[in-house]
């Protein structure tokens, strides 16, 4: 069993950290899918409104990959399908009524250890659920005709108000482990499960992570195990979902309930609820209080989430809805306060600083853009055998064989969140990385 | 302060896009969010982000340069009173002193802001922080004794061709506030080399830094030498001297305990690189080492000096803790923060020791590896790309 030990991250002490002694049960009145939400998916749609759906029968397909279909999280009617500029699907809302599921008919998979990699493939795309699986580089939904090299899922978050899963995979072992037995069979490579501490799962590569946030992110672990070439395809699931696909197996049917987490500085009373994936935002705020002119909502982590409103749904590779208050203070000669654990808060020792307190976050960017003044921030917060500075200019440049030489293969967005969240030049360092990888996906 | 804030606000719309004043936009931001920080929320990637920006990092760095003008001004009315043989106190220094740097400031701050807020107004970019440092750092790498128009022609100089036609701050390839320095030292020799007067002396005087002592002599200790001029001259450069400080120089190198402490403060808030001072300090110490050893084969006077009287000599421990450490222009690798350090340390003896004509040698060994900073970081990151080249083989 391999120990990676990471030395640099940081752990974001933002406040509103829901307690994990109690956990609430959400009904959602209403769910809803955003087609555009996943990356480079070509939606066609295969319900229309009006239509009666049930828990797993499938809402759309992808045209680029025809067998890959998103399977309903809810069973109801199809209240509403909402199109943005150019006809883009935005938003396919469903009327919540009753439990119905679709029990595949399908010859439940008998003895998962005799099955074969096409048994495993079908059964998932003949559910509707193989987006749950996604690959890297990218990350985006992975491509059934493909076979990846390997297969990383992260029993570990460390992202800000996120889910602890080790409770969930100490509750849900024997799910988890038929989920672990089919996905090792997609891959003729190994399946890495890498948490903080050895669940000595079989028929995986277990893995124990130490560090700072990102070392739960599914891509520094890679990176820490086998980094990605170029030609590489690795397929990684959150463990929620791989839950989802193990009870899928022992089932036969579509389970899509998830924890999720409430908080944030925003928040009144941060909590942890189990829902339906997909969930109507409104209904987990109900409870809030909330002045909504002067909030923001994130689905997401508040580092790598998106703003939505009230009245859209949690993403569905989300676990965590961020609530941040959307207000800025401008305090005279602020620059030269010498500051206080309450007011500044600041990787660099630049303010002083006696508690570790929680700290009340606000959409404040706290400076300008400016050019890029490397007094190493960024190479604090990546623990990997990258040079973002460098990496950086090359995107700038678009200079792809550069960038190539220099590692963005290995690189996601979410990876690099700390590095725009410490830059003192306030430079988006996330969205850059993925300006890049947009590149080469176009030119491949 | 709400009086302050209403006031901008009213006036906010002048300086809008199709307002009167729209020209000077740049002048009402850097006031606006100088004053008040800015109202700016994070619209893409990380919706919180770190207190920690630019003008923060700026500011710090200005903060840790204060004890050195307060120091430089009682050492100015120190030396004043010493050459004309006068007894004072260090009240009369320091007003003496403050009365001296004063106009130094003031002529630097208003050419330096002038060129900033023309190239910001030309340009249509936003004011720099940056030029807060610069103009901070000119008037301590100089001697009282210049005269206030090379102060501004030297500060035009640094600002214009130093950094505003490269871009601005983040985009220049020398430390603006040296370039300055170079370009006196080169242009007016007689006011800034050393040779002549440096401290504010009676006319005729002849005043000498540190490093001019030993700088030409031959087939002579260099410590003897400066023991001899302490013997002969007002004024004292033992080592324990020379380290507090009360010796001829540049306004803001004297004192290497206040530029230790203002080091360390800029260590602990996190914002100045330590390999960058470590290495130039080991690259320094290892090279003066090999001169010492070199000496008994050469007549020149310059290898017998130290290593612990080369850290005290001159403006090399100033040097390294402030200009060297510039993060835009030094290397932007950690492993190459250390090379580059190093070399600077090397340098600066080498330059002291072989050339005579330029005894003080950290300016020109920090603007050396200002250019060669890039090079040094291709080779770093060239292992890197040729370790993951070789995982890509495999």
């Amino acid at each position: 069993m391999k120990e990676i030990v990471l030395k640099k991250g940081h752990n974001i002490r933002i406040s509103g950290v829901p307690s994990t002694d109690s956990q609430s049960l959400i009904t959602s009145k209403k769910v809803g899918v955003s087609p555009n939400s996943f990356r480079n998916v070509k939606p066609k749609l295969m319900v229309s409104e009006g239509d009666i759906v049930s828990i797993g029968s499938p809402l759309f397909y992808d045209k680029t990959k025809p067998k890959v279909k998103w399977a309903s999280p809810a069973s109801g009617v199809i209240s509403k399908i909402s199109y943005g500029a150019r006809r883009v699907i935005e938003k396919i809302e469903i009327k919540v009524n009753g439990k119905d599921k679709i029990i595949n008919d399908l010859k439940n998979i008998e003895n998962l250890q005799d099955a074969s990699r096409n048994d495993i493939i079908n059964f998932l795309l003949d559910a509707n659920l193989f987006h749950l699986i996604r690959e890297r580089p990218f990350n985006r939904v992975a491509d059934p005709d493909k076979k990846p090299r390997d297969i990383f899922i992260s029993g570990l978050n460390t992202g800000p108000i996120a889910v602890d899963l080790s409770k969930i995979i100490n509750e849900n072992k024997a799910a988890l482990q038929t989920g672990l037995t089919a996905i090792s069979k997609l891959t003729t490579g190994k399946t890495y499960f890498t948490s903080s501490q050895n669940h000595n799962f079989k028929n995986v590569e277990n893995q124990i992570i130490f560090g700072q946030h990102p070392a739960g992110n599914v891509g520094i672990q890679i990176h820490h195990t086998k980094p990605i070439k170029p030609n590489d395809i690795v397929w990684t699931i959150d463990a929620q979902h791989l839950l989802t696909i193990g009870r899928l197996f022992e089932t036969g049917s579509y389970d899509p309930s998830m924890t999720v987490t409430i908080g944030g500085s925003g928040a009144r009373a941060p909590f942890i609820a189990k829902v339906n994936a997909c969930v109507h935002v409104e209904d987990l705020i109900i409870n809030q209080n909330l002045n909504k002119q002067k909030i923001r909502l994130v689905s997401g982590d508040v580092l790598t989430g998106q703003t939505i409103s009230q009245n859209d749904f949690l993403g569905f590779y989300d676990s965590t809805l961020s609530i941040l208050n959307d207000t800025v203070k401008r305090p005279f000669l602020g620059m030269l306060s010498i500051g206080n654990s309450s007011t500044k808060y600041s990787l660099t020792r630049a303010f002083l600083r006696l508690t570790d307190k929680l700290f009340n976050f606000t959409t404040a960017q706290n400076g300008e853009l400016r050019p890029m003044v490397p007094i190493s921030a960024w190479e604090k917060v990546l623990p990997m055998d990258i040079f973002p500075n460098e990496l950086y200019r090359a995107i700038l440049a678009e200079d792809i064989e550069e960038m190539e030489k220099l590692g963005i293969w290995e690189c996601d967005d979410e990876d690099f969140a700390l590095c725009s969240f410490s830059c003192p030049s306030k430079i988006d360092v996330g969205r850059v990385i993925r300006d890049g990888l947009n590149l080469i996906e176009a030119e491949a | 302060m709400q009086w302050l804030r209403d006031i901008l606000d009213k006036v906010a719309p002048l300086f809008e896009k199709n307002g009167k004043l729209e020209i000077l936009h740049p002048l009402y931001e850097a006031t606006d969010t100088i004053l008040f920080s800015t109202d700016e929320k994070t619209e893409s990637g990380p919706h919180i982000r770190d207190n920690i920006d630019i003008k923060r990092v700026m500011i710090l760095v200005v903060v840790s340069l204060v004890p050195c003008y307060i120091f430089g001004a009682l050492n100015i009315g120190y030396q004043e009173s010493l050459t004309f043989g006068l007894s004072s106190d260090w009240k009369t220094n320091l007003i003496s002193g403050l009365l001296k740097i004063g106009p130094i400031l003031a002529v630097t701050f208003a050419t330096g802001a002038f060129w900033e807020v023309l190239f910001a107004v030309i340009r249509k970019h936003s004011i720099s922080e940056g030029f807060l440092v610069t103009c901070a750092l000119i008037p301590l790498t100089l001697p009282a004794t210049i005269p206030l128009w090379q102060v501004a022609v030297g500060t035009s100089f640094g600002i214009v061709i130093g950094k505003e036609i490269f871009g601005g701050v983040g985009m220049n390839i020398f430390n603006p506030a040296l370039t300055t320095r170079a370009f006196l030292y080169f242009t007016y020799p007689a006011q800034i080399s050393g040779d002549k007067v440096w401290a504010i002396a009676p006319d005729g005087y002849s005043g000498a830094t540190a490093l001019s002592i030993p700088a030409g002599q031959l087939d002579a200790n260099a410590v003897t030498l400066l023991n001899n001029a302490s013997i002969n001259t007002v004024f004292d450069f033992s080592w324990f001297n020379m380290f507090m400080g009360w010796v001829p120089g540049s306004i803001g190198e004297t004192n290497k305990i206040i530029i230790i402490f203002s080091a360390l403060f800029l260590i602990f808030t996190g914002i100045t690189s330590w390999r960058i001072m470590i290495g130039s300090v080991i690259g320094l110490v290892f090279t003066a080492l090999l001169t010492n050893l070199l000496s008994p084969y050469s007549s020149n006077a310059m290898l017998t000096i130290p290593p612990h009287y080369h850290l005290v000599m001159g403006s090399f421990l100033f040097g390294t803790v402030f200009m060297a450490t510039e993060p835009v222009t030094s290397s932007h690798t950690e492993l190459g923060k250390w090379y580059y350090g190093f070399f600077i340390g090397m340098l600066t003896v080498i330059i002291r020791s072989i050339n005579p004509a330029y005894p003080e040698g950290i300016m020109l060994a920090i603007l050396l590896m200002n250019a060669f900073a890039p090079l040094i970081d291709y080779f770093v990151v060239k292992s890197n790309i040729k370790k993951r080249m070789t995982r890509y083989a495999q």
